[in-house]
């Protein structure tokens, strides 16, 4: 602290702050636990809920910690009687007239209201008195629910609305204890993020008619991951359970999508827990019946398919730059080139682009051309239809298939292998900033232990290619930073959130 | 509904041109001991028409504007209301001088007056009748106020409730625009431009509250902002603004015609030896209703007492009743008990007996009255007017409710008014605006102080203290 | 506080023409005063409840939402929060009885009992089911001193008795 920021005092720590930060923002970088509904580090400051209270040496009342601003010396106490039991005594408030319905109710496992009424007590006397009926089970547009008993009127969602959005679909109604929320008589959303309502929710009052009743949250795995939906490559995390994806949550990372997600890339999941997915590679026989391989049998199988076709690799622009790496060898080996695949569309002013290939920057870094029309190809790898379309697969005639659902693979295949949708795929990707970023495998999604991707093109380039040393992650981490396109970039430790590259 | 002058039997002496009449002296007692009436404020109040520009032009009205623009700087005007230690009369008495001064002088934006002219304070009807009867003294002083402090533009939010009240203002804004009291470089004072807008208000006691009412009038649900920014710095549309009460600024002209120090010299003074007592200078509207044979609203200089009040002006209880407990002003303050009336009306002597001067309207309860309905109905009142933003406010006041209804019904047990002592600290001081602390008030002094009646009413807790029949009593 | 319906009708309404002609000229006036158009919600209100009959259907608050440009959910919420809206059919004549202390002290109960009985209702907040009166408890109207206090169609009535109401509302068509 030797360079003059003032201070204030936590709980008798000292500690330094930028002025425009309040107490909460302090409390919270420094690693204490104050509570809070209705603060949002990306939303104006409302104030309202009242159980982010603290006590300041001087003031008679505990103060808000969300909109308390520093001044120098200030003495804050989060745990003294004061502060205590002015949180204990919102909380009971907040229970007066809350249905309790936690065994029914999505938002068990992860909710501020259950959370912090266990840590405070609930209150004595709060069950005595009749609760006040609110509507319950209302539609918000077609993906959200709205349950009025279990708001807590934090104004989250409305402010997100405003704020972010800027739509102004939603809006409280009535007052005193009948406020609620409410939305545009048009009954829809205008805007495309209309489901980060339902993360901000602090409690179970908005919950996804996607996600509804689906799953207890703790028997559910969660892995930290991109969305892939677009070259924004959203940070988020993947919740899956018995080989279904169950939902995409976002990650903040105030770099690329700060808090958000849009509806959309939050949704497209349908592909993953496809009906059609394929489980184990397979191989066609000389009179064309398909049968199942082991991984072996397949890849020997492949090389030897390969060796007789040769030519380009063509793959999904969400092939991460490990598999780009590995095709574009592959392709060289066999005297071809390899190219990428991807749609484009729909991009907004807010996080969608247009380009939907979440590693097409990966991809023009490693010199790949971009597939427009059909041409002949000895390899294709494919999770999304959109990406590669038929025109392209059925066009390229490959001999080698990679592909997450069995209706993507063309009737000129003869080995076929399971590609994992980027939910249980690991590796790297660039998004459209040049931020390279990481995805991970999700172990409670798609079917049980199908091949890596990745794995597979290495055995198979080292039996194409009899000179040609197992490289592994890291081998191909280090070949990654000898390309020229990322010389000065930054490679993200897996498990992470990403680092900018410099171009 | 003209403001009715029920009390006064004296006609208000016409006040003639400025400066022609001596400044009125102090009020003494009479020799039958009665604490006399005073009209300054209220000097129009008994005059025929007095609300239209060519009467109250015949009573002098904006001389006093004439007046601070020809001889007087604006600092002069703020200096003058410094001196005079004139308070808000909204409830709070906030220094008004002081609260000009924090205008700030250097700012680009446009700056705006917004006139607090909700008068939704239950109980509390005296606002009504300076827009009914003397809406150019009300308008004068908001000029003052405007010329003082820089505004550019005046709102006066007046509650939807207030039909004639509107009009009336209305009338006199569209008078005082044709005759150049209003509009650009007003009375020929170059960069003097000032613009005056009714804003109705539409049935929300919280748009009372300064900074409910900025949200009330930019078009959105009268939620409080919480302070600071304080509204001087960044009030309507995020620009400086002054809000008073429409009696504080009806003061102004008087105080800028007979001097500050004239003002300061009425009333009670300040109490050297407690800084926090800042005295209750010039006179006040104070007014009575409820439980008693004359209510109505009167002028005087602080110092008459509660009981002088009730029982000199209002006519005192109904015939067979008596006095139970008084809440002096409005209904967000402490109640006091028939034994307690003999406080003089002003701010820090009402505050020294745990109590408030509020709006100097006191509101009188009799014998006949429950007072667990009375909780009951102050509870549902709060409960019915909870903006509904903050947690404790919003549940609590509903919760105490409840409870008051549960112990009307025969249902309450002591363990109840334990739970409401517990509730009291959960709600006071805990929220946005002072609505909250405004519900707890009332009710907690209730409790103490009646706790035999609420005891009376439960099953089994009869309490042989109680004086007969006073519990007993009927719905009403 | 009046009920309100929480779920979105089925079907959007159809935005009323907002302002009518015969309103046109006023409510420009009254957005001219601000410097937001939102600032003119609460007085536009007032006059479109006026004009189309004593309340705000969802068609007109969509009306008003599409001239003041604001959303229509910030209408409706504006409409909730004030008691002086309506967001139903409010009868011919529109009968506030206040509630709060002082009036209840001299007998506001018993208005609001004469009131609902003349009404043939049972709680305050709904039409009658001739389509004749609609009866609102208020808080206190700031007729303290003439208490209690009833508004009829937005005209003051002090010092009101449980006859005199009667003979008030009979004379109402
Ligand atoms: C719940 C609440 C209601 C209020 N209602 C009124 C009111 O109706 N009229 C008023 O002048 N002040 C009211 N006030 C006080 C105002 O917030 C503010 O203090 C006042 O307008 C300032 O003006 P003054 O300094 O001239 O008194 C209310 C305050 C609160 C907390
Ligand atoms: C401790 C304190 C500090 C205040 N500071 C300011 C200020 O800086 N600027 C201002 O315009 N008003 C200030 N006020 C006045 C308030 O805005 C307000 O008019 C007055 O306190 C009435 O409060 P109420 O609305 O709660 O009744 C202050 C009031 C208090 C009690
Ligand atoms: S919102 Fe939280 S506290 Fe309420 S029912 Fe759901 S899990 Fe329980
Ligand atoms: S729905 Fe959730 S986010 Fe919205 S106000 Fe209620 S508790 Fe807050
Ligand atoms: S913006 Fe793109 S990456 Fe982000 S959630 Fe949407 S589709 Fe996914
Ligand atoms: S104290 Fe009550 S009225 Fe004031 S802001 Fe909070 S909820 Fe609203
Ligand atoms: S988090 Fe601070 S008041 Fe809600
Ligand atoms: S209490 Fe009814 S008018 Fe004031």
């Amino acid at each position: 602290m030797a360079d003059n920021k003032p201070t204030i005092t936590i709980d008798g720590q000292v500690l330094a702050y930028e002025p425009g930060q309040t107490v909460i923002q302090v409390a919270h970088e420094a690693g204490f636990d104050v509570p809070h509904y209705c603060y949002h580090p990306g939303l104006s400051i409302a104030g309202n809920c009242r159980i982010c209270m603290v006590e300041v040496d001087g003031w008679p009342k505990p103060q808000v910690s969300c909109k308390l601003q520093p001044s120098p010396g200030m003495v804050v106490h989060t745990q003294s009687a004061l502060a205590k039991s002015a949180r204990a005594g919102t909380m009971e408030m907040l229970l007066v007239n809350h249905p309790l319905d936690c065994p029914i109710c999505d938002q068990a496992g992860e909710c501020h209201l259950q959370d912090y009424s266990y840590q405070l007590g609930q209150g004595e006397a709060s069950s005595t008195t009749a609760k006040t009926k609110l509507p319950k089970n209302v539609a918000f547009g077609e993906k959200i629910v709205y349950d009025a008993e279990r708001c807590i009127k934090c104004t989250l969602c409305v402010r997100f609305c405003e704020e972010i959005t800027q739509t102004n679909e939603l809006a409280m109604s009535g007052r005193g204890d009948h406020e609620i929320v409410i939305m545009t008589s048009k009954g829809e959303f205008d805007t495309a993020y209309s489901m980060n309502i339902i993360d901000l929710c602090p409690v179970g009052a908005l919950t996804s008619r996607d996600f509804r009743f689906k799953s207890r949250l703790w028997f559910m795995d969660f892995t930290e991951s991109l969305c892939t939906g677009c070259a924004r490559g959203c940070n988020v995390v993947t919740g899956g359970r018995d080989g279904a994806m169950l939902r995409m949550e976002p990650r903040a990372n105030a770099e690329v999508n700060q808090w958000w997600l849009c509806d959309e890339g939050r949704l497209d999941y349908a592909h993953v827990n496809g009906a059609d997915r394929i489980a184990s590679p397979r191989i066609k026989t000389a009179d064309g019946v398909w049968v199942q391989a082991t991984v072996d049998d397949a890849i020997t199988a492949a090389a030897v398919a390969l060796r007789e076709a040769g030519g380009d690799v063509l793959l999904d622009g969400g092939c991460t730059l490990e598999e780009m790496l590995l095709a574009r060898d592959l392709a060289k080996v066999m005297g071809g080139k390899a190219r990428y695949a991807a749609a484009t569309g729909g991009g907004d002013k807010f996080l969608r682009v247009d380009e939907r290939g979440a590693n097409a920057k990966g991809a023009e870094g490693l010199g790949l051309a971009r597939a427009t029309k059909a041409a002949a190809a000895a390899v294709v790898i494919v999770e999304r239809d959109a990406h590669v379309p038929a025109a392209l697969r059925d066009g390229a005639a490959p001999v080698v298939v990679f592909a997450t659902d069995a209706a993507s693979v063309p009737a000129s295949a003869r080995v076929v292998f399971p590609h994992g949708s980027w939910a249980e795929r690991d590796g790297l990707l660039v998004n459209t900033d040049g931020r390279i970023q990481v995805i991970n495998r999700n172990p409670a999604v798609g079917p049980d232990n199908i091949p890596a991707t990745a794995d597979v093109l290495e055995e198979i380039l080292g039996e194409l290619d009899p000179a040609y040393d197992w490289r592994g992650r890291g081998g191909l981490h280090a070949a990654l930073r000898s390309e020229s396109a990322f010389a000065k970039a930054q490679f993200p430790a897996m498990q992470s959130a990403g680092v900018g590259v410099g171009a | 509904m003209t403001a009715k002058k029920k009390a006064s039997k004296k006609k208000a002496a016409a006040k003639g041109p400025a400066g022609s009449t001596p400044a009125p002296a102090r009020a003494q007692r009479g020799a039958d001991g009665v604490y006399p009436e005073t009209q300054i404020l209220s000097r129009n109040f008994g005059v025929e028409d007095s609300w239209t520009l060519a009467v109250a032009r015949e009573q002098g009205a904006y001389t006093m504007l004439e007046k601070a623009l020809a001889t007087m700087t604006p600092a002069q005007v703020v200096e003058e209301v410094k001196t005079s230690r004139l308070r808000g009369r909204g409830g709070a008495g906030f220094p008004t001088g002081v609260k000009w001064g924090f205008i700030p002088q250097d700012s680009k934006k446009t700056k705006y007056l917004v006139l607090n002219a909700d008068e939704s304070e239950p109980g509390t009807f005296k606002d009504r009748y300076l827009m009914e009867l003397d809406p150019h003294l009300v308008l004068e002083g908001c000029l003052l106020c405007a010329y003082a402090t820089g505004l550019d533009v005046i709102y006066i939010y007046i509650r939807g409730e207030y039909p004639l009240s509107i009009t009336r203002m209305e009338g006199a804004i569209e008078e005082a625009r044709q005759a150049g009291y209003l509009g650009k470089n007003i009375l020929g004072k170059q960069g003097f431009t000032v613009e005056a807008h009714v804003h109705p208000g539409a049935g929300a006691y919280i748009c009372g509250e300064e900074t409910g009412m900025l949200e009330s009038l930019e078009g959105k649900r009268g939620h409080p902002r919480i302070k600071p920014p304080f509204p001087a710095v960044e009030g309507a549309f995020g620009c400086p603004t002054v809000i008073n009460n429409v009696e504080t600024l009806a003061h102004v002209p008087c105080i800028i015609e007979f001097g500050g120090a004239w003002f300061a010299g009425l009333g009670i003074q300040p109490d050297p030896a407690n800084p926090r007592a800042l005295g209750s200078s010039g006179t006040k509207l104070m007014g009575v209703s409820g439980d008693v044979k004359n209510p109505g609203v009167w002028e005087f200089e602080f110092g008459i007492t509660l009981r002088e009040l009730i029982y000199d002006y209002a006519g005192g209880p109904l015939d067979g009743r008596k006095v139970k407990a008084v809440i002096p002003g409005g209904l967000s303050m402490p109640v006091l008990t028939a034994g307690e009336l003999d406080v003089p009306m002003g701010y820090d002597a009402l505050q020294k007996v745990g109590s408030g001067l509020g709006t100097a309207t006191a509101i009188v309860m009799d014998d006949a009255c429950d007072m667990v309905e009375a909780c009951e109905n102050i509870a549902h009142f709060f409960a019915d007017e909870s903006c509904g933003q903050c947690t404790p406010c919003r549940e609590g006041c509903h919760w105490m409710e409840k409870i008051f209804a549960r112990i009307k019904a025969g249902e309450g047990t002591p363990k109840d008014l334990d739970l409401l002592e517990h509730l009291f600290v959960n709600i006071e001081g805990r929220t946005i605006c002072a609505l909250a602390d405004a519900a707890v008030w009332p009710l907690r002094s209730i409790l103490r102080k009646f706790r035999h009646e609420f005891l009376a009413q439960m099953p089994g807790q009869s309490d042989p203290a109680l004086p007969a029949g006073s519990a007993a009593v009927g719905a009403r | 506080m009046s009920a309100f319906e929480a779920s979105a009708p089925a079907a959007p309404p159809v935005p009323a023409s907002f302002p009518p002609k015969e309103l046109r000229q006023a409510c420009d006036e009254i957005v001219a005063r601000y410097p937001t158009r939102m600032a003119a919600c609460l007085p536009v209100l007032h006059l479109a409840q006026k004009h189309f009959g004593g309340w705000i259907s969802p068609e007109v608050e969509a009306g008003v939402a599409a001239y003041l440009e604001v959303s229509d959910s910030h209408i409706r919420g504006l409409l909730t929060f004030y008691a002086m809206f309506n967001t139903r059919p409010s009868g011919r004549h529109e009968v506030w009885v206040c509630r709060t202390l002082t009036c209840w002290l001299r007998g506001a109960a018993g208005l609001r009992r004469t009131a609902l009985a003349k009404a043939g209702v049972d709680r305050c907040g709904v039409e009658s089911p001739d389509g004749r009166f609609l009866v609102k408890d208020m808080e206190c109207l700031g007729l303290c001193e003439v208490a209690p206090a009833v508004f009829i169609d937005g005209a003051p009535h002090t010092e009101v008795t449980t006859e005199s109401l009667e003979q008030l509302m009979d004379a109402c068509e």
